[in-house]
């Protein structure tokens, strides 16, 4: 017997001597691997609830995860009920305090998180029989309170504001809303008013309507028996009140009619926002999905892609370049190839991904691109399935996008066998150069011109102009014409007339100014002194002092800690420029302030002034009707970093004769701070302690 | 019969050890050039990753020349003597992987992952770079300004980036741990192709590495390859380490750094601990995260949420080969002083001197370290590098299945007892990192 096997093996090893390799030549690939799948074991509970358990012992954890596949639900006037829904739950129950909850998750090591028609909850395995209970009780008897609402509500809010300036959440907004209309679950967006129309109540509403088990899917996956999942399933969600979600019909959204590009300026953009898109009706089960899957990596899946050659490594128009198509079995979804690019090559950016999707229809795709493209979908694919989540997505994919039950484990097979021609097939039926929607968003006054100039086979592509939110708008006019005698004293002098007249200003011998605002949970003040030749700043986060600024004299320097930091000369001099009660004190009289012209300040119009220094660089702007000083940008150049800041000013208040901005609204980068006035004290004895 | 009911028994057995915790299984074997070769089959997912470590790191350079094995992290992706320059990763990416090495003080490691069909593709990949790299200027020059850059980016320009740097060059005076990986961009500078060629052929030999093939493999066909493709290298000559004792720490060093980068100060405190395979540096972990990971640890509750000094609270414990480093800091709110914050956390760490932590907080450890002992084995890759890692660094590959059994078996009374071996203010190193301008006043 022995012997048998010693032969046996001898035999191996010659076999493999005969084989020896070549090292010089790269080493082939081995058939594709089979894939094995865990295949889910299945129950139903009387209320709709389905339930996959993958057993996997593999490593002694587990995940929950709840599902609720409902079709897409139109919010329409109180869109953001579903936002402050989702945040709303996961905040203990009923039967637990939120507080206790809390610390409970956190002692067990655990995480559960809620979307506003989902629940995820992560732990060892040890303790899944307290994990689902927790995780079960907060989805089924949340606690909603007037207080946790209010709380949510600010955030919300208070998210919204720091995008309002940020062009790629502006265009993310815009690209759908284009695509879909409005009145579209996909296209409409959440605005302060409309969460400002979302009361309790609706929340409350909203959950009961749509968390419900009639599409409910609950995975759980990891170190634990069926049984006892089943057990602690139908212990824990079997008072989960069955339900369907109500129906909603909505638009169906079209492509356009000729390929067009659709502009939003943005005056602060340094970088323009390019999606050339369309609408693509795409679902899983289509026999030609992954064949749209291959093309779409070809034109833009990656760093190896076409767009990304193009654009990026050839042009060096932008970081990268990219393309998406979505899929979805109740709506259509979208093709998009984009791009962030310099301002001054707008125009040629898009030109250039016009090309690559009009040129990926007409002509096929070359084997070694598709080779390549399948080879990282391949790897990419086979690499995702060692994480339990992956193999989750899959079980349920299946499930609801109606697959067949081999759907993954012939996925690798299918792809190799995705032709030439498949590919073109599919760009041809999901990408179109005829029906895109170009949408940018950019600088309008530096790109606009050109943009009007951009062709695609010889005929031209129109521009239309819509607003940042959607809504179709005049082509902006930057040359609007000074009025007669406007000149930087004129602009000066009326605002001084407007906040209480030149004479009253002039009475005033120094100003103290507080202002306090909240900053991510902390509150934030802000106390200004100014005399004709002294500025001291001062910030304060939760009432202990963080930074400040000094001025006097020859000494400029910023606090910092108990430090002083000196700040560079050249700052210095800048500095003096503004020095004074109100900064156009200064530079009006010295006539260092220069006339730009007329720019729009959040819809309105404003004279804008600048003064120019070596470091600072400073913008004021004031009003056209009322000539109140409306905003106030800086940029400072130091060591190559430069750094920008806003500040707006709005609803002026008089104290002791003089209006002063009862808010102002400072940001910077992409941060934003909302204070109120709190304070405003003229002629005040000030020390010379307080410019210490 | 009875032989039966034996082999029933231990498959019992083996099925409730399972229950109780994850299994990783093993072979581990020389090959005749000394190159260790550990293998891990796991068929439940067709990804395959291959990888290498070589037991080199800064701590064996020469004082004179810091910064080669970081270096070579780099230049060993510059190309063979059958892989073009320049087409390393796309060789990677176009079979479907992804590739990256790293280095530390005590080791380097360079890794990739497949689809288990390109295993040999992997093989081959890392045995050409033992094999026989290509180490010329063209590749020195071009990795000379990738290090630059990333010193630039991580060290000089960074934030806080020299804490570590400072930290260490006060906390260690004879050993090589202080000086940084990145090592000084002087010494790379003046270095000749013939110290990097040097360099290479002492260190990167098959008797001072260790080869990781884990995932979905056949044993029998793995080896087959492994010897066809690694077998050749030659061995190198056997390695000369040398042994750096520390005399130990007992009056406080004070230190300060001043950091253009930052605008905010933080104290940093720093002691000198055993080596990462001490027990002692095992009970240390655990009082790292008992002072600060979370926002239910002791510290972070009291500096950061109640009494609002601290924006942030740290420690850690940063295990090595030879000796380890006990870091706890803080950075203030506003105007407080540094002072204010070292009382503060010293509170702290005297509590944990003088009474027990709470049942419940052991429990919450227990708790924390079986979540972090069970995530850190969940991909193949993770898997491969701790195998590498238990094998080299600790000697004992089978930590990486019994690890968690040193921390379960630590007990309150244990915790209490290191800290107070340990964690004395005069053992330690207090730096206090600052922005660029003193204070004047």
């Amino acid at each position: 017997m022995k012997k048998i096997i010693y032969t046996l093996s001898l035999i191996l090893v010659s076999a493999t001597a005969i084989g020896q390799i070549d090292r010089s030549v790269m080493p082939k690939p081995g058939p594709s691997p089979e894939i094995n799948l865990s295949e889910p074991q299945q129950f139903e509970l009387n209320n709709g609830l389905k339930v996959m358990v993958v057993e996997n012992t593999k490593l002694p954890r587990v995940s929950i995860q709840l599902t609720i596949d409902n079709p897409p639900i139109l919010e329409g006037e109180k869109a953001g009920v579903s936002a402050l829904t989702a945040s709303l739950l996961g905040n203990g129950s009923k039967n637990i305090s939120k507080d206790d909850y809390n610390e409970e998750v956190d002692f067990l090591g655990a995480n559960i998180n809620f979307g506003s028609q989902s629940a995820f909850a992560s732990g060892l395995s040890k303790y899944f029989p307290r994990l689902i209970e927790l995780m079960a009780d907060a989805a089924i008897n949340p606690n909603f309170t007037q207080e946790e609402f209010d709380k949510e509500k600010d955030k919300l809010i208070t998210g919204l504001k720091t995008q309002e300036k940020d062009v790629s959440s502006i265009a993310q907004r815009v690209k759908n809303a284009l695509a879909y209309g409005t009145d579209h679950p996909n296209g409409e967006f959440i605005t302060e008013e409309s969460v400002n129309r979302v009361s309790l109540q609706d929340v409350m509403t909203f959950y009961r309507d749509y968390f419900v088990p009639a599409n409910a899917y609950l995975v759980v996956i990891g170190d634990i028996e069926y049984d006892k999942v089943k057990e602690l399933v139908t212990t824990h969600f079997t008072s989960w009140t069955k339900a369907s979600p109500p129906s909603l019909t909505f638009s169906e959204p079209s492509n356009v009619q000729y390929t067009q590009i659709n502009f939003v300026d943005m005056p602060n953009a340094v970088q323009s926002e390019i999606s050339v898109q369309n609408l693509v009706d795409l679902k899983m089960k289509d026999e030609d999905y992954l064949h749209a899957l291959m093309a779409n990596r070809i034109l833009g899946g990656g760093a190896q892609a076409r767009l990304f050659l193009n654009l990026r490594e050839d042009k060096g128009y932008t970081y990268g370049s990219y393309s998406g198509i979505g899929n979805n079995k109740y709506v259509p979804s979208l093709f998009d190839a984009s791009a962030s690019v310099r301002n001054v090559v707008t125009d040629s950016s898009v030109v250039e991904i016009l090309k690559e999707v009009d040129k990926i229809i007409k002509e096929p795709v070359t084997e070694e691109e598709l080779k390549d493209a399948k080879a990282v979908y391949v790897g990419n694919f086979v690499m995702a399935l060692e994480r339990p989540q992956t193999i989750a997505r899959y079980a349920l994919n299946i499930e609801t996008e109606d697959l067949p039950d081999d759907f993954y484990k012939t996925y690798l097979e299918r792809i190799n066998a995705v032709t030439i021609e498949d590919v073109q097939k599919a760009a041809q039926k999901y990408f179109t150069s005829a029906h895109s929607r170009v949408v940018v968003v950019g600088k309008g006054s530096d790109v606009i011109e050109n943009l009007e100039k951009v062709s695609l086979n010889g005929k031209a592509v129109p521009v239309k102009y819509f607003n940042k939110y959607a809504v179709p708008t005049e082509k902006p006019d930057y040359n609007t014409a000074l009025p007669e005698g406007v000149s930087v004293q004129s602009i000066i002098d009326a605002y001084f007339n407007a906040i209480g007249g030149k004479e009253e200003i002039e009475k005033i011998a120094s100003l103290k100014l507080v202002y306090e605002g909240e900053l991510m949970g902390n509150k934030v003040k802000t106390e200004e002194k100014r005399l004709a030749d002294k500025y001291a700043q001062t910030t304060y986060m939760n009432d202990a002092a963080m930074a400040g600024v000094v001025a006097k004299g020859d000494e400029l320097y910023m606090k910092q800690g108990g430090n002083k930091v000196p700040l560079p000369d050249e700052m210095k001099a800048d500095m003096l420029k503004t020095m004074g009660i109100f900064p156009e004190q200064a530079f009006g009289v010295a006539e260092k302030a220069k006339l730009i012209g007329i720019e729009e300040v959040e819809g309105a119009k404003a004279y804008k002034l600048e003064v120019s220094g070596e470091t600072i660089q400073a913008s004021y702007f004031y009003d056209v009707e009322s000539g109140l000083k409306v905003k106030e940008a800086t940029v400072i150049n130091m060591g190559g970093q430069t750094q920008n800041q806003e500040t707006f000013y709005k609803d002026y208040k008089e104290i002791d004769g003089i209006k002063f901005p009862g808010t102002r609204v400072s940001s910077f980068g992409p941060q934003q701070l909302e204070s109120t006035l709190l304070e405003a004290v003229i002629n005040k004895e000030f020390t010379e302690a307080d410019f210490e | 019969m009875k032989k039966f009911w034996i082999t029933w028994t231990m498959a019992i057995l083996a099925g409730l050890i399972m229950v109780h915790g994850q299994q990783v299984d093993y072979q581990e074997y020389d090959l005749d050039n000394g190159l260790h070769v550990i293998l891990h089959q796991d068929n439940t997912a067709p990804v395959v990753t291959t990888s290498v470590m070589y037991h080199v790191g800064a701590k064996d350079e020469d004082p004179e020349k810091t910064g080669f094995a970081h270096f070579f992290e780099h230049l060993l992706f510059e190309g063979t003597e059958n892989i073009e320059r320049g087409q390393w990763f796309k060789i990677v990416s176009s079979h479907g992987g992804r590739n990256n090495a790293n280095t530390t003080q005590d080791r380097t490691y360079y890794y990739e992952t497949f689809p288990s069909n390109n295993l040999e593709l992997g093989l081959w990949l890392e045995s050409e770079r033992m094999l026989h790299p290509i180490i010329n200027k063209i590749g020195v020059d071009t990795q000379s300004e990738v290090v630059q850059e990333e010193r630039r980016l991580r060290y000089d320009n960074a934030p806080y980036g020299r804490w570590r740097e400072q930290m260490f060059l006060n906390l260690f005076d004879k050993h090589p741990y202080r000086w940084q990986t990145i090592g000084s961009l002087e010494h790379l500078a003046s270095a000749s192709l013939d110290d990097f060629k040097k360099f290479n052929k002492t260190y990167y030999v098959p008797n001072n590495a260790v080869l990781v093939v884990a995932g979905d493999i056949d044993i029998a066909a793995t080896k087959d390859l492994i010897s066809e493709y690694f077998g050749p290298v030659p061995r190198g000559a056997e390695i000369q380490r040398e042994t750096f004792i520390e005399d130990p720490i007992e009056e406080t060093i004070l230190a300060t750094y001043n950091d253009p980068n930052i605008q905010i100060p933080a104290l940093l405190m720093g002691y000198r601990t055993p080596a990462q395979t001490e027990r002692d540096a095992y009970v240390l972990d655990m009082i790292s995260t008992y002072l600060s990971d979370g926002k239910s640890s002791k510290l972070y509750k009291k500096l950061v949420d109640e009494q609002k000094q601290a924006l942030q609270v740290f420690a850690f414990n940063g295990s090595q080969e030879d000796y380890g480093a006990y870091i706890v800091g803080a950075l203030p709110v506003g105007e407080t002083p540094l002072t204010d914050l070292k009382t503060a956390i010293d509170e702290e760490i005297t509590k944990i001197q003088n009474e027990l932590i709470s049942e419940r907080d052991y429990q919450k450890l227990q708790n924390k370290f079986e979540n972090r002992f069970v995530n850190s084995n969940s991909s193949i890759a993770g898997i491969a590098n701790s195998l590498a890692r238990y094998y080299m660094l600790y000697d004992d590959t089978s930590l990486i299945n019994n690890q968690i059994d040193i921390y379960r078996s630590i007990s309150r009374e244990e915790i209490q007892a290191i800290a107070q071996k340990y964690l004395n203010t005069n053992q330690r190193v207090e730096l206090e990192y600052l922005p660029e301008t003193p204070a004047q006043n």
